[in-house]
């Protein structure tokens, strides 16, 4: 009877250090009075997107036109990141920004990868004529922010970063600033450095803002030696870059994701 | 862990138990293993576990394995795993269990890990490049040896757990993704050797 006693309140508080331990992991909601949100639907493939816009606390009252960064998996990172956007700018005492999350409208498989290798993907192009088209134009029409590419962002990761890194090569003109975390640059065989490779010349001279992040333990025989063929193409052909890769140490594919957010965002803020 | 570790606890506790001498367990067992991580099953595991147990309720432990990762990928899409190993040594405490034919033991472990691997990309299209990493990180975590038999040579089960990189690198919630794909699942064939 004892025992039972004992093996139950072991097992109880077991169970409330992994309660406290879980609910001290969950990410601070990014300030609800500073977000708008709205839904808009894309003529180019369909689909419907639900959109947050996370403002700086000045917003309202410095009459800037702020910069942007446009967020991949928003449903996942906004909240992350636009706290980060807040706390970083205010460290180092420079404008913060409109944060543009974008939600999902397909699949991300779909959406972010640029060709079809299976029926699940290469809606990649679609995808981009509708931030260049829509997303952009709207958020530009209706906040007080930047029209310039150089004050416009990118930040995703995986397919993400993927995206990313094609929306550099195939349409450079929409950002200037790419914030790329473990870029799935080994897709269909490497057709991201490919479509680098084709449209180099019209870009190599433009500057742009590039950080690469990637985590140490991403060792599945796929991420390491595309990620560095990424970064030496853009270091070694591109005269106007402003060029930084992390690699977070002891971290997988996941795990290095907020890590590398938070030092692609300073590395953006501190360089821009 | 939780889930697993409390039927097994209270199965301990509900068979009838031998006399802890009468266990492979009450002595010094070598128990080598082959085992596997969760990440789709794609690591092999060379393993080893030495314990002791000096006493009924403690036992001290010592796990080495040597992990060839990625073994069934090793040329993906233009991009070739030149190699991929890892070696892990820990230490460990904890408390076994007896009941009639086999034993429950839980350790704490915590010790070292040396991973290294290398990548190349050979795409015809682009230049060759290669990547390697070289590093080396703590390894603790939690683990659960089953044994059963009660002779010299007895089968042994294993199940670890790792925590790192909780709490040293952070609490952020996206690091379980590492530790559910690095669980060690391990079978092996133990030896009582005093």
């Amino acid at each position: 009877m004892k025992r039972q006693k004992l093996t139950t309140l072991t097992l109880g508080a077991l169970v409330g250090a992994l309660v406290l331990f879980l609910a001290s992991c969950s990410e601070e909601e990014f300030n609800p009075s500073l977000t708008r949100e709205f839904s808009i639907q894309s003529t180019f493939n369909g689909a419907t997107y639900k959109i947050k816009v996370g403002l700086p606390l000045d917003y309202n009252s410095s009459g800037i036109k702020h910069s942007s960064i446009y967020v991949l998996d928003g449903e996942e990172n906004f909240d992350f990141v636009a706290n980060h956007c807040e706390e970083i700018s205010d460290r180092y005492s420079v404008t913060n920004v409109v944060v543009v999350s974008i939600g999902y409208g397909n699949d991300r498989e779909l959406d972010y990868t640029p060709t079809k290798i299976s029926p699940t993907t290469g809606g990649g192009g679609d995808f981009l004529y509708f931030l260049e088209n829509e997303l952009v134009p709207r958020i530009e029409q209706e906040f007080s922010v930047d029209t310039t590419r150089n004050s416009r962002a990118i930040l995703g990761h995986s397919y993400g970063g993927l995206f990313g890194a094609c929306a550099l090569a195939v349409n450079n003109q929409l950002f200037g600033n790419y914030i790329l975390l473990s870029p799935s640059i080994w897709f269909d065989n490497e057709v991201s450095l490919l479509l680098e490779k084709e449209y180099r010349e019209k870009n190599r001279d433009k500057p742009q803002l590039v950080f690469l992040g990637i985590g140490e333990s991403e060792n599945l025989g796929r991420m390491q030696a595309p990620f560095e063929a990424f970064y030496q193409t853009l270091r070694d052909n591109y005269s106007s870059i402003s060029l930084s890769k992390n690699t977070e140490d002891d971290l997988d594919h996941m795990g290095s994701k907020n890590p590398n957010v938070i030092k692609g965002l300073t590395y953006y803020f501190k360089n821009r | 862990m939780i889930l697993v570790l409390a039927p097994t606890y209270g199965f301990a506790q509900r068979e009838p138990a031998a006399s802890p001498k009468d266990h492979p367990t009450r002595a010094l067992t070598i128990e080598p293993g082959i085992g596997i991580h969760t990440n789709f099953g794609t690591d092999l595991l060379l393993a080893g576990l030495i314990q002791w147990n000096p006493y009924k309720r403690l036992s001290l432990a010592s796990h080495t394995s040597f992990n060839i990762n990625n073994l069934l990928q090793r040329d993906f899409n233009y991009i070739k795993t030149d190699y991929n190993y890892s070696f892990n040594q820990k230490f460990g405490a904890g408390t076994t269990f007896y009941s009639r034919k086999s034993t429950h033991t839980l350790l704490v472990m915590i010790g070292a890990k040396y991973t290294a691997f290398k990548e190349t990309v050979y795409n015809p299209a682009v230049d060759k490049v290669s990547a390697s990493i070289s590093a080396l990180s703590p390894d603790y975590g939690l683990m659960y040896s089953h044994k059963r038999g009660l002779k010299k040579y007895f089968f042994t089960g294993r199940l670890y757990v790792p925590l790192y990189p909780w709490p040293v690198k952070g609490s952020d919630i996206n690091f379980v993704d590492g530790n559910i794909n690095n669980i060690a699942l391990e079978v092996g064939v133990g030896m009582k050797v005093k």
